[in-house]
């Protein structure tokens, strides 16, 4: 389907340990725009969009704050977290590529210290809508949801502990090469994951991914304004974004129990872009925890739920020489949890050939955003 | 170990899902048009878009389809409470259906077979709720 329009920058705040960053939440956003904005080379007086997903830091006080020029479109996914990520590339894909604005940054800031966890549940003496089924018995966090989803769905399709640690062990492997991971220097081994404390069976600590303090930004523009740009831009191939019918109903109330919620978002991705999985070199799977991982890998086509144990064995995950390597900057897990757009700049990096664990010759990179929640979303990179 | 206090979070009831939190029955919301049975409940027949609803009396009998056994506290209120265990239960006469509940103790498999109970709790509204909880069938 290519659009008209490409990535020309991305950007990133230094990451930090949550409640770490002696920035704000807003400051640290202004760095990763900036950051992206230098990189496209770029003044960003000529930026006139802002697309995000639950995002805090709006695009009024943004515009106001680095002088950006007059704004012409401005918008957020629906949807609960970090599934938003590839669905907020492709809304600006749509504005661009329909004319509504001419250079559009995709961002997302977080800084846990100053606003709070998102693993840690509030206290609340009611519970409504879908969450009068749940919290009454203690079922708060997306650990424990996601831990039911996928307790069924190791049962069903025989997935393995190991394969469960073979996520977290790929991520903390990358962020060894990458200085700006949180875990750079901190490896992890089989042994530390299996004796790690449970949180919420299946998932040990280090199934989980950690919460972070940081920003990271892409700049999107038509591939003709590109041109004079500094960097080679970077194809949008295709996006996807949705939910199958009665998929994600609350309170494990879906159709197709257990999902990932990615089956839609696979078959609409590949179709829109004309290839298969088999034609991707390398992908980011936002990692949450490492069963909707699993899952998502399973929706997005690239083996059958019951092959996934052979699929991650024997190093397939992992750079130089598996045959997909995923989360090559460290991910979620590793280097740092920007809520999965750090992802997506990574992605954008496999094409451009700046990865810290550069997977050869890259034609097309794929970012998958928050499994377990819908609607899902995912965005294809490819050269230009 | 295994049972959340007492003075935990209660559901907020709503004309849509009191019958499932007040009856002390497995009573799950029924499509007055077509009969359609919904869980959770919904404002609208989620088949024939029909806004009227009575419910159904399920036998009391479960199935376990999967389970979480909570070892980190998410909450401070919860924190002498795990390791708890919340099952997903099938429910043996509509076996698409499926509500999530406590189990009492912490062993569990998929496949296993429960019977509910009621737990009652005074809300500060003054309204009692019958939460639906369960325990090994036999």
């Amino acid at each position: 389907m290519r659009g008209a329009a490409v990535v020309a920058g991305v950007g990133e705040s230094t990451y930090y340990d949550r409640g770490a960053a002696p920035e704000t939440e807003f400051q640290l956003a202004c760095i990763a725009i900036r950051n992206a904005g230098a990189d496209a080379g770029l003044v960003l007086a000529d930026v006139d969009g802002f697309v995000a997903y639950m995002e805090r830091n709006e695009p009024v006080r943004l515009s106001a704050a680095l002088g950006v020029g007059d704004v012409n479109f401005t918008a957020q996914t629906f949807g609960g977290g970090g599934n938003g990520a590839g669905a907020a590339v492709t809304i600006a894909d749509a504005a661009i590529s329909a004319g509504y604005a001419e250079c559009i940054v995709v961002f997302r800031s977080l800084a846990q210290g100053q606003f709070g966890r998102y693993g840690q549940a509030a206290g609340s003496r009611r519970a409504g809508g879908n969450a009068a089924f749940t919290a009454p018995y203690g079922m708060l966090t997306p650990a424990q949801t996601t831990a039911m989803q996928t307790m069924r769905y190791m049962h069903d399709h025989g997935v393995s502990q190991d394969s469960l640690a073979e996520i977290s062990l790929t991520s903390y492997a990358h962020a060894q090469r990458n200085p700006r991971a949180i875990r750079y220097g901190t490896p992890l081994t089989p042994e530390l994951y299996h004796a790690s404390r449970w949180i919420a069976e299946p998932f040990h600590l280090y199934d989980c991914c950690p919460e972070n303090d940081g920003a990271a930004a892409i700049v999107v523009t038509s591939a003709e304004r590109a041109r004079d740009l500094a960097k080679p831009p970077v194809a949008i191939v295709a996006g996807a974004h949705g939910v199958e019918h009665r998929d994600g109903v609350g309170a494990f109330g879906e159709a197709n129990f257990p999902t990932a919620h990615h089956r839609h978002v696979g078959r609409t991705l590949w179709q829109r872009a004309g290839v298969t999985p088999d034609d991707v070199q390398v992908a980011q799977f936002y990692e949450n925890f490492t069963g909707p991982v699993l899952m998502a890998i399973a929706e997005m086509g690239f083996c059958e739920p019951s092959g996934l144990d052979a699929f991650v064995a024997g190093g397939n995950l992992r750079w130089p020489d598996g045959r997909l390597p995923i989360n090559t900057s460290g991910g979620n897990i590793g280097e740092a949890y920007i809520h999965g757009f750090g992802n997506v700049v990574e992605a954008v990096r496999q094409v451009r050939g700046e990865s810290t664990c550069q997977v050869a010759d890259v034609e097309l990179s794929l970012s998958v955003s928050g499994p377990g929640y819908a609607p899902g979303s995912a965005v294809l990179f490819g050269r230009v | 170990m295994g049972a959340l206090p007492a003075d935990w979070t209660l559901p907020a009831l709503t004309p849509f899902n009191a019958a499932w939190f007040t009856s002390g029955a497995l009573a799950i919301q029924r499509c007055t048009q077509c009969a359609t049975l919904q869980h959770p409940p919904e404002e609208i027949c989620h088949t024939c878009g029909t806004m009227t609803f009575d419910t159904s009396t399920l036998a009391p009998r479960g199935t376990v389809a999967s389970y979480t056994v909570v070892h980190y506290a998410a909450h401070r209120a919860l924190a002498h409470a795990v390791p708890y265990t919340v099952v997903l239960v099938s429910l043996d006469e509509a076996p698409h259906l499926r509500v999530v509940g406590n189990l009492a103790g912490n062993d569990v498999h998929i496949g296993m077979a429960l019977v509910p109970y009621w737990d009652e709790h005074a809300a500060d509204d003054g309204t009692t709720i019958l939460l639906p909880q369960w325990r090994a069938a036999g």
